[in-house]
């Protein structure tokens, strides 16, 4: 590694590993076909601590070098790169937030940002008031305008922060000047990649996830999360038009376009989520427990702290859509205040964290995946 | 559990590529196949696992094997290497029957990747299986396991047991017995691989020089079913000193490095001994037909080692070596470092520099940029090491495997040194590659003889079993 950047602190370990590890991969080169980490480190002889944590945003985690891997331990190599790449991660995902000189570090700024929200959407609620809106309406429980201003700083703040966060990965990955960030084709080359989740095919091989056999359930899984995710943006967005362009206020029947939405959004991420969890507790044992197969007896796959952060946000994204589902469902009876209140504090704690979050991981993947595609299209 | 006196229909020696073919193959015929792996699940394969691509004939290009490569050209390119072939007969049957190994491999789960970068221009003759040699044995277990044959790992073959010319159990170690078990077969598949791995069988034939050898594959490539097979009679296939051995790092190693510590910078380098004198034509032909003879140059140099060194370039133009060259700003300070008499070496590249012709250098063919007047000559890619930084890195010879085995019949039965042929003892791979292979070798053909032979020697054992 010859950047001194990253290279001493707390980074050097991570670093120096994957590293290590990079180097022998480059000299063999046999997973070239699972995904694009292999292309781009064969474009590399010198790596640098920028090209080092760009090739762990581009490593999906699919983990099939790791199965295919003769050097994976016990061999004397002792080669496991999605767990080293996880470990780069897990660093550079706190690197490139914004300093903060808050006293308690990350924990610290994500419970601050969580409670200036929850806080801000209960001060707005009783100030506003909600007495005039018709039964039935969700802004009975908080008026419009406190939704919206609640709403809107805890999501400006949000964009700012990873805005922020994401020109400073860039900058340390790709240097300076928006590079293929300005170049349509590239654009969209990476967001189809990112939406069709490639580089989690493993060439076609599906992933060793969660043990060593191939499976495609890991993909499909965070599809539900992925496009669920898009699908209760919809069904916002619908919900904003029937509002302010049609003149039709909520609560909207059950064949409308933000109930439908909103639902199949609910739907995917609640079975997207549970399914990923229930992958990650067998990734998990199976990485400790020692079995019949080609590399069980073998160390964790996956960074602790970053596994820690993937339960974390599925959990999260969990809350968010089972308390979206029950508002629906209760919405004819008396629950349903208090419950739509616990959804809207979810989301709006939600907004205020997500920067501090595994979410960040939609925008370095996304970065790293238009780095690569950038660099295809200079060869 | 079925009783440990019950005969299995088939027990397969070795968990490589010639022994998992040959048990899938069983499999289709017999009921009870058996295949005894030395390794434990984690290191399973043996060579296989550091394998990558099989080289086989096929009358157009694809996808993954752009253009054809018809039977007379591998063929002429199989009777280029060392001395050609051993025996003609089993030798074209193995370049016939290659043609039907890729189908073969995707009709039982293996997946394909298009040609690997940097390797040697080996895209047209060679199909590359997605993910490597272990990925193709995981398949491959997966495969057998949904065939239903049974696996058992950490398990020695000491040797055979015979009544008369048929052999009726295969003595195993490492089982939960302290002593050798004896597994009850109907037939046996000897998929055990070479001794490569055995320094002392190995110096037999090289001497002390054997000690400075670095044996690619596991440890475990002793060659004990081989000598047990010898001992019991059988007949011998290929020279004592037929091997495949490249230039690999002198710091890799002693046992199972694999490919990333094989060094590619041969051809665009020159090559010193520890006197630090050039020995033997650098840029003789393209790297594909000539890395495969490093080993062999370097093991016939005074304390198995030599040197390549280079300047900043060719600094790009092959795999970046794993463990890192030595650097300096000047020839005698790379030859400081790499522990070589300075003056001897900035001679060496002084005199060779002089003799270079001026040329049109270009690494993707025979380019004719050449020395004149120099002994030995470099024949292509030959241009004055001038540009500092120069690199080198010392080199040993990185033993692949050896082609010592035994003789067989054409359906893969392991003949006798009487003239006959044992009855249900067969073999497949690399224990039997002394048939086919002379001196030389041709990459992915390793590959190809033991899915042909694992094939053959499979589906012979099943019937035999079956017959019996």
């Amino acid at each position: 590694m010859t950047d001194a950047g990253m290279t001493d602190g707390p980074f050097a370990v991570p670093f120096a590993e994957a590293d290590r590890q990079l180097t022998i991969c480059n000299a063999c080169r046999y997973c070239e076909g699972y995904c694009a980490v292999f292309p781009a480190l064969e474009r590399r002889v010198d790596l640098t601590a920028g090209d080092i944590t760009h090739l762990a945003d581009l490593c999906h985690d699919c983990r099939d070098c790791y199965t295919a891997c003769m050097y994976a331990p016990p061999h004397e190599f002792a080669l496991n790169l999605p767990a080293a790449l996880s470990a780069v991660r897990h660093h550079t995902y706190d690197e490139y937030l914004p300093r903060l000189t808050w006293p308690a570090g990350r924990r610290g700024a994500m419970l601050a940002a969580a409670l200036a929200a929850i806080a801000l959407l209960a001060v707005l609620g009783v100030i506003v008031g909600g007495a005039g809106a018709p039964a039935g309406s969700p802004y009975r429980i908080v008026a419009y305008p406190a939704l919206l201003v609640a709403f809107g700083l805890a999501a400006a703040w949000s964009v700012i922060v990873m805005a922020w966060s994401a020109a400073r990965y860039w900058r340390a990955t790709n240097g300076p000047g928006w590079g293929g960030l300005a170049n349509p084709a590239v654009l969209a080359r990476a967001l189809g990649q990112a939406a069709t989740l490639r580089n989690l095919r493993g060439g076609g091989a599906d992933c060793s996830y969660p043990g060593d056999e191939p499976s495609g359930a890991r993909r499909r899984l965070h599809h539900l999360i992925a496009w669920g995710f898009a699908a209760c943006a919809a069904s916002t967005v619908a919900a904003a038009i029937s509002q302010d362009f049609a003149g039709d206020p909520p609560p909207y029947p059950a064949a409308s376009a933000p109930v439908l939405f909103g639902v199949i959004g609910g739907a995917g991420l609640v079975i997207g989520c549970a399914g990923l969890l229930v992958l990650r507790r067998t990734a998990a044992s199976s990485d400790t427990a020692s079995s019949d197969t080609a590399s069980s007896d073998t160390p964790a796959r996956e960074d602790s702290a970053l596994a820690r952060r993937g339960y974390a946000l599925l959990a999260a994204l969990l809350v968010l859509a089972v308390s979206g589902l029950l508002t629906l469902v209760v919405r004819d009876t008396a629950a349903f205040g208090p419950v739509l209140y616990v959804h809207l504090v979810a989301v709006a704690a939600c907004f205020a964290i997500a920067p501090y979050t595994k979410f960040m991981h939609v925008i370095y993947r996304f970065l790293a995946l238009v780095r690569h595609n950038s660099e295809l299209r200079q060869r | 559990m079925i009783s440990p006196e019950a005969p299995w229909d088939v027990v397969v020696i070795g968990g490589g590529n010639a022994g998992l073919v040959a048990a899938i193959t069983a499999r289709e015929k017999a009921s009870r196949v058996l295949l005894l792996e030395r390794a434990s699940a984690a290191l399973r394969g043996g060579n296989t696992r550091h394998t990558r691509n099989v080289r086989c004939v096929h009358d157009s290009g694809d996808q993954y094997t752009p253009g054809a490569y018809p039977y007379d050209e591998l063929w002429r390119d199989l009777r280029a290497v060392g001395e050609g072939p051993a025996d003609e007969e089993l030798a074209s049957f193995t370049v016939r029957e290659s043609a039907s190994v890729p189908g073969w491999m995707t009709a039982h789960g293996i997946r394909w990747q298009p040609p690997l970068t940097g390797t040697l221009h080996l895209g047209r003759t060679n199909r590359f299986f997605l993910g490597g040699g272990k990925a193709l044995v995981n398949t491959y277990h997966r495969t057998a396991a949904a065939a239903g044959v049974t696996v058992w790992y950490d398990r020695i073959a000491e040797g055979l047991e015979f009544t008369g010319n048929r052999c009726t159990a295969v003595l195993v170690s490492g089982g939960d017995a302290g002593d050798p078990e004896r597994i009850p077969a109907r037939a046996v598949v000897c998929a055990s691989g070479g001794f490569e791995a055995n320094i002392d069988w190995l110096r037999r034939y090289w001497g002390s020089a054997a000690d400075n050898f670095l044996i690619r594959g596991p440890a475990t490539n002793d060659g004990r079913m081989l000598a047990a097979l010898y001992a019991l009679g059988a007949a011998q296939a290929g020279q004592e000193r037929g091997f495949h051995a490249v230039a690999i790092d002198a710091r890799s190693p002693r046992f199972d490095g694999g490919i990333a510590t094989r060094l590619d910078s041969i051809p665009f380098s020159i090559v010193v001994n520890s006197r630090g004198e050039r020995f033997y034509d650098e840029g003789e032909e393209l790297w594909p037909k000539r890395y495969a003879i490093w080993g062999r140059n370097i093991a016939g140099q005074p304390g198995q080692i030599a040197y390549s060194i280079w300047d900043a370039k060719v600094n790009r133009l092959f795999l970046p070596p794993m463990y890192g060259p030595a650097r300096a700003d000047s020839v005698a300070g790379v030859a400081a470092e790499l522990g070589l008499d300075p003056d001897a070496v900035a001679a060496t590249v002084a005199k060779y520099n002089e003799s270079v012709v001026a040329g049109s250098f270009d690494p993707s063919r025979l380019d004719g940029c050449r020395t004149d007047g120099l002994t030995p000559p470099k024949s292509n890619w030959a241009q004055p090491v001038d540009t500092p930084p120069f690199y080198g890195i010392a080199m040993r010879p990185g033993i692949t495997f050896t082609f010592l085995g035994v003789r067989v019949t054409a359906d893969a039965r392991v003949r006798t040194v009487e003239g006959g042929a044992f009855r249900n003892v067969f073999a497949a791979g690399e224990i039997m590659s002394g048939n086919i292979l002379s001196s030389g070798y041709l990459g992915g053909f390793g590959l190809t003889i033991g899915t042909v032979w694992g094939r053959t020697a499979g589906a012979a054992a099943a019937r035999e079993a079956v017959e019996l």
